[in-house]
C-alpha cells in the first residue's frame, strides 16, 4: 500500500526555522537523512521532495480562453505544503510509525520538533479498496 | 526546472463529488489525455491521486516515540487531492500545464477553473547538510 506523508508547515513556521542554528539544522536534516537511509534498506521507499518557499508558491487557475491566470499572495495563516515521502509499507500502522519518527526529527537544542504529519493513502485505480 | 501542481480542492467531510456517470468519465479522460500529452512532450516525473480525507490521519510522535494518530479535522481544512511533478523550461510553462489542469471539464462538461497550487521542487539538500 503507497502512502504519503505530507510535512506542512505555515509561513511563521518558515520564517522561525531561518532562526534554527546551523548545528540545530545538521541535527534535522541528519534524522530525515537516517530515515530516508533506513526506508530505502526495508525497501519501503518510494520517493521524497522538499519544496521551495512559500514566497515562490502561486496559485494558478485557467481563464476562459485557457490562459494562466497566477496570483501569488497567501495570507500569513496558509498551512503550505513543506516536503513530502512517499513509502510503500504491509500496514497503515507502518506508514504511521515512520511519520512518527519524521515527526520526532529534533529542532532547535535537539528537542524533538513533534510536527503533525498528514498521512494519506493513493487513490486505487482499477484496484479492489481492500487492496 | 522541477515544479510540483497541487490540487487542494477538497473538503473533510465530502465524500465522492456526486456527479453524473458521465461528467466524471469526462473529467477522468481530461485528466488522462492531460498526462499522455506531458508523458509525450517528456515533461511528466509523476501523477498521483489521493484518497479522501475521511482515510487521512494526522501523526505525532508521542514522547516514546510512538506515534499519536488524530483523524479528525475541521470541515473547512483544505486537502490535497492530486497532484503532478513536471520538468520544465521555464515557470510560464507551469502555470500553462496549471491552467490546463484547472480547466478540467466538472458537471455538464463546463470547465471547474479550479486553483493549482504551483511551487518549484527543491533538490536535495548540499552535501555539507548531510
Amino acid at each position: 500500500m503507497k502512502y504519503i506523508l505530507l510535512m506542512s508547515g505555515t509561513k511563521t513556521g518558515v520564517d522561525t526555522y531561518h532562526s534554527w542554528s546551523q548545528k540545530d539544522i545538521d541535527t534535522h536534516m541528519a534524522v530525515l537523512t537516517s530515515v530516508a537511509k533506513e526506508l530505502t534498506e526495508s525497501g519501503e521507499f518510494v520517493a521524497t521532495q522538499g519544496l521551495s518557499e512559500p514566497a515562490e508558491a502561486k496559485v494558478v487557475r485557467g481563464e476562459k480562453n485557457g490562459m494562466p491566470v497566477t496570483d501569488g499572495i497567501f495570507p500569513e495563516s496558509k498551512e503550505f505544503l513543506l516536503g513530502y515521502w512517499i513509502v510503500d509499507v504491509a500496514t497503515p500502522e507502518r506508514a504511521y510509525a515512520v511519520a512518527a519518527k519524521i515527526s520526532a526529527a529534533p529542532g532547535p537544542g535537539g528537542v524533538p520538533t513533534n510536527m503533525a504529519i498528514e498521512v494519506r493513502r493513493f487513490a486505487a485505480h482499477g484496484q479492489s479498496k481492500s487492496e | 526546472m522541477k515544479y510540483i501542481l497541487m490540487m487542494n480542492t477538497m473538503r473533510a467531510g465530502h465524500g465522492v463529488p456526486r456527479w453524473p456517470q458521465k461528467d466524471l468519465q469526462a473529467h477522468i479522460a481530461f485528466m488522462m489525455n492531460l498526462n499522455q500529452g506531458l508523458r509525450e512532450s517528456g515533461e511528466l516525473v509523476s501523477a498521483e491521486g489521493l484518497s479522501f480525507p475521511e482515510q487521512a490521519k494526522l501523526v505525532r510522535a508521542g514522547k516514546d516515540g510512538v506515534p499519536i494518530t488524530d483523524g479528525v479535522f475541521p470541515e473547512s481544512k483544505e486537502f490535497l487531492a492530486g497532484f503532478w511533478i513536471i520538468d520544465v523550461d521555464s515557470p510560464e510553462r507551469a502555470y500553462a500545464i496549471a491552467a490546463k489542469a484547472s480547466a478540467a471539464p466538472g458537471p455538464g462538461g463546463a470547465p471547474l477553473n479550479m486553483p493549482i497550487e504551483v511551487r518549484p521542487v527543491m533538490n536535495a539538500p548540499p552535501p555539507e547538510m548531510l
